[in-house]
């Protein structure tokens, strides 16, 4: 029990040697300084200009994804020589509580002023971002060009806090060798449940390969298609709405893809490394998953398409609209750049159209989805169409919108459901015992508002 | 016979003249203590009786937060868990740790060897220990086949749980890395007990024709009967206070069956940004653990035997 009790020391070296990495590399030398003299020209005609702006810009990613953010920023910085992007950068792990130490912390020469976070919500009933409406009605940023219900993930009170920089909506990846190699028709934007389950007979062998793999938590794709809900109101819930018919449908539909061995099993899934894995090597035919797969199927030069996520008859698409935004900190001593910062990277001609270049987003805007930017890429998928036919029908209902979702779904939604992936339970015995925990927990939290 | 004692006491004599030097040395650890330990533990009561949020005070809730967390099932369910872990743990510990030191009290060739082996474990990585035992436990990790063409071989079938992703068996898994990680330290601490037995009490034991067990029964244990209790009270916080093994292995899952208290705490505080439920449960929890060692100290007059109170 001795190393049990050397933890805590050993974390509190380990986070002061985080702190002091993160601090002391100078701020990255070689494209700005490059780019300095050209920008003392207009520099001179402008005094009050002349002084340079740093602005502190924190985001989580991989090395590789920090790349990109760093090629945006060097975008940014030749186009705005008097601002300066210094970066900040944290494994998605680590990110949140570094953020939240900041802002607990205080001081605002340390806490960054353009993040990128996620959910948007929860922070802003902290008071720790700024409201984004003033300077959208200020300058007359165009809120039209996201996707329908996107804006409303990153909204408080009413009032825009965040500008989300990409949907995650998913689509059906499908493997065309393997449905060659059944001899099946590919999916195409009329399938319904019935086509996929009478495909999903054909490519499943038991104990060898899966017609499909998706994670459990994405079960309310499901539910929205049916016309179904988790709460009645995702802002300012009254009730949890998992036991209406339709919603019953939706998870039951779900869960008999894995009791009948087609869809693979929650936990097995995450066992054989997630949907990306499964896909690659075989063992699942389609996946459902939104576009963050692309790159790592295109690196691995697989012959495979995507299509619209097949619905119910009668039912609707409902592609979740959600995606982690960039976010003003109320701490910020230069608003004014970090708007203009802010403004830059959600427009079609700055760093949404980067981002997408690269391969790594589905946009959060409309115009760049529909540019050259994302459609025209001489990559697969062939069929980029099926993500805007999803963007054009994505709605609200995956995540709650108000302060406790993330403990509400955290401690006892996802916990329930995972009784049902599990094949432990069925919806019948789960949700309805869920449903009241979960109406207690609102009751609880003085729900509805 | 007198002489060595008197000399004893005069070297334990009390100093008032030399006292701060004392203090003074005490002093730089004593400062870190007592502003990273003290100050920040009561700096916690504080924020358990307020409502706390990401940047700090809101106002006095009370005891609104502990009253809230009366009527928090998940709160509930972790507390049952961690409670499973306690009785699961702790004793198989002891017995597998007491009889690892028994089987390498030994004078055999090469003891050495085997004592570094088992004690291995307690200077791993608990997070590399998490991810291979993951795999171990995995549906169709080593644990399952071995266990499967075990089974086979003696001509009948099993079917193996999916540990992880099993609402039942999860926690088990827990607990096989918890012990497979501090059985060894036990088996130390057992081991250095073992051998401050003077072997006199045995010889004297074997004259009048005691056997094997009945040496083990009446001499043995109860002459490490201190050591016993002292493990079985620095085990029991142990298991009260698991956190990592289930925290990597499961994430507390599936449906929270192998959710801890202190990762329950954990979430509070950094998923769920709530810092004043966080320290309820923490204050709750030492109390608990407070009452429980009270107990046991109580009870341990009935089963500890101490040399030097007869």
């Amino acid at each position: 029990m001795t190393p049990k009790r050397l933890l805590p020391l050993f974390v509190l070296f380990a986070s002061l040697a985080l702190l002091v990495s993160a601090c002391a590399p100078p701020p990255p030398p070689s494209a700005p300084a490059a780019e300095a003299p050209a920008a003392e020209a207009p520099a001179a005609e402008a005094p009050a200009e002349a002084e340079q702006v740093t602005l502190l810009w924190a985001f989580w990613g991989s090395p590789e994804e920090a790349k990109t953010h760093q090629m945006v920023a060097d975008a940014f910085m030749a186009e705005h020589p008097n601002i300066k992007i210094e970066t900040m950068v944290e494994p998605w792990g680590d990110y949140f509580t570094k953020i939240q130490a900041l802002w607990a912390g205080g001081d605002p020469s340390v806490i960054p002023d353009v993040l990128f976070l996620w959910p948007t919500p929860r922070y802003a009933a902290e008071g720790v971002l700024e409201n984004l409406q003033p300077w959208i009605e200020k300058t007359g940023y165009d809120l039209s060009d996201y996707w329908p219900a996107l804006l409303e993930s990153a909204m408080y009170n009413g009032d825009v806090y965040g500008l989300p920089r990409d949907i995650g909506l998913e689509v059906l990846y499908y493997n065309k060798d393997i449905f060659d190699e059944v001899g099946l028709e590919y999916p195409n934007d009329s399938w319904t449940w019935d086509d996929l389950v009478a495909a999903a007979e054909k490519l499943s062998i038991p104990g060898e390969r899966y017609a499909l793999a998706m994670e459990g938590g994405k079960y309310q794709l499901w539910v929205g298609q049916n016309y179904g809900s988790i709460l009645d109101d995702m802002r300012n819930p009254s009730k949890c709405t998992l036991t209406e018919p339709a919603a019953m449908e939706g998870v039951k539909f779900f869960a008999d893809l894995m009791d009948k061995g087609y869809a693979m099993r929650d936990a097995d899934l995450s066992q054989a490394g997630g949907d990306t894995a499964v896909f690659l090597s075989g063992q699942a035919a389609m996946i459902i998953q939104n576009s963050s797969r692309v790159s790592a199927f295109n690196a691995a030069g697989m012959n495979y398409d995507v299509e619209v996520v097949p619905i119910p008859k009668g039912g609707q698409r409902s592609a979740s609209a959600g995606g982690a935004a960039w976010v003003m900190s109320a701490a910020s001593d230069n608003k004014e750049e970090a708007w203009t910062f802010l403004s830059w990277l959600q427009s079609t001609d700055g760093g949404q159209r980067l981002y997408t270049e690269s391969g790594e987003i589905f946009p959060a805007l409309q115009s760049t989805a529909r540019s050259d930017a994302f459609l025209h890429q001489d990559k697969p998928p062939a069929n980029r169409m099926a993500f805007l036919i999803e963007g054009e029908n994505a709605k609200v209902g995956r995540f709650g919108y108000f302060p406790e979702w993330g403990e509400l779904d955290g401690s006892i939604i996802s916990p329930a459901m995972q009784r049902i992936w599990a094949g432990e339970a069925s919806p019948e015995e789960v949700l309805p015992a869920l449903c009241e925990q979960v109406d207690a927990f609102l009751a609880e939290h003085g729900y509805p508002k | 016979m007198t002489l060595p004692s008197e000399h004893h006491r005069s070297w334990r004599r009390w100093r008032p003249d030399q006292q701060w030097e004392g203090y003074l040395f005490i002093l730089p650890s004593f400062l870190g203590f007592l502003v990273f330990v003290i100050a920040a533990v009561l700096f916690s009561l504080g924020i358990s009786f307020s409502h706390w949020g990401l940047t700090g005070f809101k106002e006095w809730a009370g005891l609104q937060n502990y009253q809230a967390l009366l009527r928090d099932p998940v709160f509930w369910r972790a507390l049952g868990n961690t409670l499973f872990y306690l009785i699961t743990i702790v004793p198989s510990q002891l017995v597998l740790g007491l009889a690892m030191a028994l089987a390498l009290n030994q004078a055999l060739r090469g003891i050495g060897f085997y004592r570094l082996i088992y004690f291995m474990p307690v200077v791993t990585t608990i997070v590399a220990g998490a991810i291979v035992f993951r795999l171990l436990f995995s549906a169709q990790g080593p644990v399952n086949s071995f266990i499967e063409g075990a089974a086979a071989l003696l001509g009948f079938g099993v079917e193996m749980p999916n540990w992880l992703g099993s609402t039942r068996y999860a926690k088990w898994a827990v607990v096989f890395l918890t012990l497979w990680k501090n059985t060894g330290f036990t088996m130390v601490i057992y081991l250095a007990a073992l051998q401050g037995v003077p072997r006199e009490l045995y010889d004297a034991a074997h004259t009048d024709g005691a056997n094997a067990w009945q040496r083990f029964r009446n001499v043995t244990l109860p002459m490490i009967s201190p050591t016993t209790f002292f493990l079985f009270v620095f085990q029991a916080i142990g298991a009260f206070q698991l956190f990592t093994e289930p925290f990597v292995m499961t994430r507390g899952g599936p449906a929270n069956s192998s959710l801890s208290v202190v990762q329950y705490i954990y979430f509070a505080a950094f998923r769920d940004i709530r810092m004043d439920k966080a320290s309820a449960m923490a204050w709750f929890l030492f109390v608990f653990i407070f009452i429980f060692t009270l107990i046991q100290n109580r009870m341990q007059q009935h089963w500890v035997y101490y040399e030097t109170s007869e």
